[in-house]
């Protein structure tokens, strides 16, 4: 009797701490207001969709003011850490982003939007995700609350790429020796 | 007996390409005065690189490759098909040098998508990338759209009698005007007239929708040369779901829809004979099949449950399946929502189209309406004439800007290059699935970059295994080129190595 009670319970213990570990876990990722990245709304969109979520990242691209709200592109991904032209890794995945739709006096704190020339103020953004926006058409999206600028973004440097001069006055020389070749042929047919 | 092509032979198909490369180094004159205007000089040094080996390359072909002779029809599909494949690698020069890419193969691959108008990208951080490179990959789908022969033909090859053999050889068998040279600059004349007016709409929209007037007339430009081009690329990472405008999103679908039609109809309605597309036998193969594409996706969406409204049906579901039907590949979702969100049955619909693509002699790929057409008629030819007594004589015809009759070899042919695409989109999703991708979405992205459509169900991206960039990349070219040219180069490289001497006229 004693083994069989050990084995009920051993058993139990087997099965019930992981349920307990994966439950958890659950609870924890889609509880309402918490911190997301845009990779995890888009490839889990139906558990988030009507939640309340908070994603960080830069704003990039442009802000298209539509009346009362505002359009804005927020990106999580690598390169909103770091952008290729500031010398980011190559990581083998190209930007993750969400468009966000705000009431336009949300938006009037961003400064610098994300580009070749600059790097997006970091935000965070408080709202709600839809999987298919009614509202927008089915857009995937996130109806924003609440804008706080973390960061503020910044001009890009790009150093002129001196060696790339050198390149280009090498070639020239190969070009004008060939071309003057070919005007000499061209001359004497 | 295989004969092995001759040294003038070499020399004639080197003079031509060396000639298209030429053209390509011409092209970057564009984006280099972009890159000058925004004041981004290494984008611009990047260009003058890729300028000065495109001429390089140019004069050391005129120097060894100068010949007499006039091109012949084998001459003319190797100067496309083998073109097309120099053209990528020059024109990936400055794409690499921008510092997107992780390799020369990943810079050459998108360099193929853009000439061939499919629009899959393997370019990293695209929302940081300047304008002078987004004008190139831009320029280049609208130049491909055309064909990178037919601007060769209307700048370079002047006064070349076999021109129509090289202009016929990039898949575009029809002649607007009886001057082949006339007929390519006809094709710009169209192109170009069109842009003009699509980019001022698309401008307008774009300022209606807050976007500020100088990115907005960049942005116009840029979004219509992806949309008439078929090309589906878009300056920002979130394609046309960035803009979430319907506005733009209808000015687009009409632009594309509009590329997609076969050049031939397009110059039919601009002398004066508009009836000619309502008769026209590929609008109305594109209509039926958009018309099932529609009914199919409609199930799907109904019984996934996702996207249920109308205005959601329209601008997710309709949008993509006319994106994919004019293989154009501009997208409202994002590429895992093609695989998560529309469910299996409207996914197929998508694929179902891509894969019957858009008019021949066009900006699309695809197996074509024409040929669908003709498969169509020929089935009901073969069912009449059992239907019919014996003595009967039943005979099927087309309309395609005049009436033709159906005859074997136009059937056969048609056969031929559908079967040709149907490997192509096979062998692209076995390939898929061997290296342990999802078979609907590996089935998605093959019969996408085959078909020259460009919306990827998550598959298509720099991770994946090289050999499937390679094979992609081999796709676009045979699938834009319409295998032909590609057979016929192969050709040439075998008869190279195991051909006998012998002369050739």
């Amino acid at each position: 009797m004693r083994v069989v009670t050990s084995l009920v319970g051993a058993i139990t213990v087997i099965i019930l701490v992981p349920a307990c570990a994966l439950l958890s876990s659950t609870t924890y990722a889609f509880a309402d207001g918490e911190r997301v990245t845009t990779q995890e709304l888009i490839e889990n969109a139906e558990a988030y969709d009507g939640r309340k979520v908070v994603i960080e990242g830069e704003v990039v691209g442009d802000i298209m003011i539509r009346g009362t709200h505002a359009w804005i592109t927020v990106n999580d991904d690598t390169f909103s850490e770091r952008s290729r032209e500031e010398g980011g890794e190559l990581t083998g995945i190209s930007n993750y982003g969400i468009g966000v739709w705000l009431p336009a006096r949300e938006v009037e704190e961003i400064r610098i939007l994300g580009g070749y020339k600059s790097k997006g103020d970091r935000v965070r953004i408080q709202g709600v995700f839809h999987r298919a926006d009614p509202e927008n058409g089915g857009d995937m999206d996130i109806h924003g609350t609440y804008l706080e600028v973390l960061e503020p973004g910044y001009p890009i440097n790009h150093p002129f790429a001196w060696w790339k001069l050198i390149l280009i006055l090498a070639f020239s020389v190969v070009v004008l020796l060939l071309g003057g070749m070919w005007w000499k042929r061209s001359r004497a047919s | 007996m295989i004969l092995k092509p001759s040294r003038d032979d070499a020399k004639l198909i080197g003079w031509g390409i060396g000639r298209v490369i030429l053209g390509v180094g011409l092209l970057m004159t564009v984006p280099l005065a972009v890159s000058l205007i925004c004041s981004e000089w290494n984008v611009a040094l990047d260009f003058l690189i890729g300028m000065l080996c495109c001429t390089a390359f140019w004069l050391a072909m005129e120097l060894t490759c100068k010949t007499d002779r006039d091109f012949g029809w084998q001459h003319g599909l190797i100067v496309a098909s083998g073109g097309w494949l120099v053209a990528m690698v020059f024109g990936a020069i400055p794409s690499f040098l921008s510092m997107h890419y992780e390799t020369f193969l990943d810079a050459c691959f998108d360099l193929m998508s853009g000439y061939t108008t499919t629009g899959l990208y393997l370019l990293q951080d695209l929302d940081h990338l300047s304008h002078g490179m987004n004008m190139w990959r831009h320029l280049l789908t609208y130049v491909g759209g055309q064909g990178i022969i037919v601007i060769a033909l209307t700048f370079l090859f002047a006064g070349t009698a076999g021109a129509f053999k090289i202009y016929a050889s990039e898949g575009k068998e029809e002649k607007l005007l009886p001057n082949v040279i006339s007929t390519a600059r006809a094709i710009w004349m169209i192109s170009l007239s069109y842009l003009f007016v699509g980019s001022a709409l698309l401008w307008i929209a774009l300022l209606r929708e807050g976007m500020p007037v100088g990115r907005g007339f960049l942005q116009a430009v840029w979004l219509f040369m992806g949309s008439w081009s078929t090309g589906g690329f878009a300056p920002q990472s979130l394609n046309l779901l960035y803009y979430h405008s319907l506005a733009i999103e209808v000015i687009t679908m009409v632009i594309f829809v509009i590329g997609s039609l076969n050049f031939a109809l397009h110059y039919a309605v601009w002398t004066g004979k508009v009836g000619e597309i309502w008769r026209n036998i590929e609008v109305r193969s594109f209509t039926f099949t958009i018309m099932l594409g529609s009914v199919i996706l409609s199930i799907g969406f109904a019984k996934f449950g996702v996207f249920t409204h109308f205005s959601e049906f329209f601008r997710k579901g309709f949008y993509i399946l006319i994106s994919g039907h004019t293989t154009t590949g501009n997208s409202t979702v994002y590429s895992v929502s093609l695989y998560r969100e529309f469910g299996f049955i409207a996914m197929w619909a998508v694929i179902m189209v891509m894969a019957i693509g858009a008019s021949a002699c066009s900006t699309g790929g695809g197996f074509k309406g024409l040929r669908m057409g003709i498969l169509f008629r020929y089935l009901r030819g073969e069912v009449r004439k059992l239907a019919s007594p014996e003595s009967a004589v039943v005979a099927e015809k087309i309309h395609h800007v005049k009436d033709i009759w159906l005859d074997d070899p136009m059937v056969k042919g048609a056969m031929f290059i559908i079967v040709c695409y149907a490997v192509t989109y096979a062998l692209g999703a076995m390939l898929g699935i061997m290296y342990g991708y999802d078979p609907n979405v590996a089935i998605f992205d093959a019969v996408s970059a085959g078909s020259n459509t460009g919306l990827s169900a998550g598959l298509t991206s720099p991770l994946m295994p090289a050999a499937m960039k390679v094979y992609y990349i081999f796709a676009m070219w045979a699938g834009r080129l319409e295998f032909v040219s590609i057979i016929a180069l192969f050709s040439f490289g075998g008869a190279s190595i195991r051909g006998r001497k012998g002369r050739k006229g």
